[in-house]
């Protein structure tokens, strides 16, 4: 008799004990609710703003898992102090995590240590960061040249004479670009880089930088141009009637347009605007208290969780184009890691 | 007796232009802590002073240049100079006490040397000083780039940790912030800001009342290069870095807040506290901006359109002291 009771009160224990597990379990995922800001210190093209609004409808999306999140959004034209100020604000409201888009990869090493200090996660997303106290999460911008110019060298069999529009010279996303083709092209003896240029990400400066190239070489096989400037440097190909001319081109839809119209031979490595949305959905993890696989430990910096880069070339050519049909000219092709796929990452 | 009230708050605006920009000022810290409590924190102003030295002291550098009724578009560029060859400098023979103190020589060495070139191109070779600066600028940028290909170098640990440190429970920049104060106060006593001011009222006249105003120029563009290398110090501090393209955009917002501070970029009238405070103005409006919840797109549009109001209001008082 006294057996049977202790039995009874075991199994309600355990009963109560399961429901109250289960209850505060579900209670904690529903209480679940982060503050996250996004600062961007450069609005000079549409692909930034686009950037914003993908991380904001991927902070949306975490609402599904039962995470409120909240955002900041800072987005400006500022120097260096005043993107140091963003962080500085961030601090003061109180925010849980920080996504920067970085005007400088160094500079911000000080305030960093400070957030840290204060328990704020710092990611940063398409540049790189040197700070120990951040992650970078968003593509090798070495590796995107890499599979751009590895694409060009096998258009050209390997065989002729190439060159080079560049963005920014002392950018480090630009420096490392031009390591990345460099290397590539490197391994083709018979390629040869005739000559390098700088156009500054700017459609106008690539398209006056072309059109002196093909004035200087007549004899140019391939071009290799980085995005933001290949829309100006084919007008300038197509300008001279140079059709035989192979060169990378780019991922916004006005330029698909005019691959789909003229027939451009060419292939784009995709630097997607979805990267600040990846960089939050791995942001979202780590506060959860997940811990990753394996720790971020690429890069120069050795902080850097690096994500796939897309490519679009003539194999993939008209899905590409149809998924971003109705959008607007300045939209650029995009791919973000998802709450699923970043939890990949993650034990 | 009201009347006279009247007469001595435009007696005071006219001895002091400051004083606009910085009621405007003291308007932004309330709205701040109005719409952010943590902003007015004696840790979040010293942050926001130690965030913005480096614009304040170019802001200082631009002054002295606009009160002969120059203008040096060039700052920018020096700072980024300066900032890679202390940097370049510190990396290269290890980052010990000396070899930080001779980095800062060598960082004024070559602030005075820009400013002497400037002075050079603007007083003697008579080049207008708004193109020439520019195209001294690029020339600037282009040694940074060269002594620095690529950002990345960091600074010696010595030199940003002591920006960063406390002493006697105070810290450093506040220390620094109160020792250019405290140039500044001597140099405004000085005959020589007089005789800027004077210059900048009129070449002409000023040569006729036997000035020399070729000398007082180049000295004025002397000054500038000494406070944009110091102004390179605190960015370096505060940065712990080295970045060629670092001070590419603080150049107009160095002018921006001259003007804000109740300078006139036409010479003759110019307040360096007054460019200081502007400084301070420009990022409290930023800050404001995003803490009254601002939407992302809308954010540089209210900046800009609240730095103009903040403008307008400035220069309407200084008008009216004027009249």
């Amino acid at each position: 008799m006294n057996k049977t009771g202790g039995r009874m009160l075991k199994k309600y224990l355990i009963k109560i004990l399961t429901f109250l597990t289960f209850f505060s379990l579900t209670y904690q995922a529903q209480a679940e609710s982060f503050k996250i800001g996004l600062s961007n210190g450069w609005v000079g093209s549409e692909w930034r703003t686009q950037m914003i609004d993908e991380a904001k409808e991927a902070a949306a999306a975490w609402a599904g898992e039962g995470v409120e999140i909240e955002i900041l959004v800072q987005s400006a034209n500022v120097d260096v102090p005043g993107q140091i100020a963003h962080v500085k604000n961030f601090i003061s409201q109180g925010v849980d995590a920080i996504i920067i888009n970085p005007n400088s990869p160094t500079a911000f090493d000080p305030v960093f240590k400070q957030a840290k200090a204060k328990g704020v996660l710092v990611i940063s997303t398409d540049a790189e960061v040197s700070s120990q106290d951040a992650v970078y999460v968003g593509i090798d911008q070495k590796g995107w040249a890499a599979k751009s110019a590895k694409w060009l060298a096998e258009q050209l069999n390997g065989n002729g004479k190439v060159v080079a529009i560049n963005g920014f010279a002392g950018h480090p996303a630009n420096q490392m670009r031009v390591d990345g083709y460099t290397e590539v092209f490197n391994q083709y003896a018979n390629i040869e880089i005739i000559a390098e240029v700088n156009a500054n990400w700017d459609q106008a400066q690539g398209q006056q930088a072309m059109q002196t190239l093909l004035a200087t070489y007549p004899d140019i096989n391939g071009v290799w141009v980085q995005d933001g400037m290949a829309v100006g440097a084919w007008r300038a190909i197509s300008d001279a009637g140079r059709d035989n001319i192979i060169a990378t081109g780019e991922i916004r839809r006005d330029f698909f347009e005019s691959w789909k119209v003229e027939g451009y031979k060419t292939g784009a490595s995709v630097n997607p605007p979805g990267v600040m949305a990846s960089a939050l959905n791995v942001a979202v993890h780590m506060m959860l208290g997940k811990n990753l696989k394996a720790a971020a430990t690429d890069g120069v910096y050795g902080n850097a969780i690096y994500i796939p880069i897309p490519f679009v070339d003539g194999t993939n050519f008209d899905t590409v184009y149809n998924s971003m049909k109705d959008e607007p000219g300045y939209y650029s092709y995009s791919e973000a890691l998802t709450i699923a796929d970043t939890a990949n990452y993650f034990k | 007796m009201h009347k006279n009230n009247k007469n001595i708050s435009l007696q005071l605006i006219r001895n002091f232009p400051f004083i606009p920009s910085l009621i405007i000022l003291i308007v932004l810290i309330l709205l701040n802590g109005f719409y952010e409590p943590n902003s007015i924190s004696i840790g979040s102003l010293v942050g926001l002073i130690s965030t913005y030295l480096a614009l304040m002291l170019l802001a200082v550098a631009q002054t002295y240049v606009v009160m002969s009724a120059d203008i040096d578009l060039s700052v920018g560029g020096v700072i980024s100079l300066v900032n890679v060859s202390i940097v370049a400098f510190m990396d290269h023979f290890g980052g010990g006490v000396y070899v930080v103190l001779l980095s800062l020589l060598l960082g004024i060495i070559i602030g005075i040397l820009c400013g002497l070139i400037n002075g050079f191109v603007v007083a003697i070779l008579r080049l207008q000083a708004i193109v020439a600066t520019f195209a001294t600028s690029i020339f600037f940028m282009g040694l940074a780039l060269y002594i620095m290909p690529v950002a990345g170098t960091p600074a010696s640990d010595l030199f940003w940790l002591t920006y960063f440190e406390n002493y006697f429970g105070i810290p450093f920049v506040i220390y620094a912030l109160s020792f250019i104060i405290l140039l500044i106060f001597f140099l405004n006593k000085s005959r020589f800001v007089k005789t800027l001011l004077a210059v900048g009222d009129g070449y002409l006249s000023a040569f006729q009342g036997g000035l020399d105003v070729t000398k007082t120029r180049v000295k004025g563009f002397l000054l500038c290069g000494f406070f944009s290398a110091v102004s390179a110090f605190c960015l370096t501090g505060e940065t712990a870095s080295g970045d060629p393209l670092v001070g590419t955009k603080m150049t107009l917002l160095s002018v921006a807040a001259v003007v804000l501070g109740g300078g006139a970029l036409s010479g003759g009238s110019a307040s360096v506290i007054g460019s200081m405070i502007g400084v301070l103005i420009i990022g409290l409006i930023n800050s404001l901006v995003f803490f009254i919840g601002t939407p992302s797109e809308w954010q540089n549009l209210i900046q800009g359109l609240s730095i103009l109001i903040a403008l307008m209001i400035g220069i309407y008082i200084n008008i009216k002291a004027q009249a």
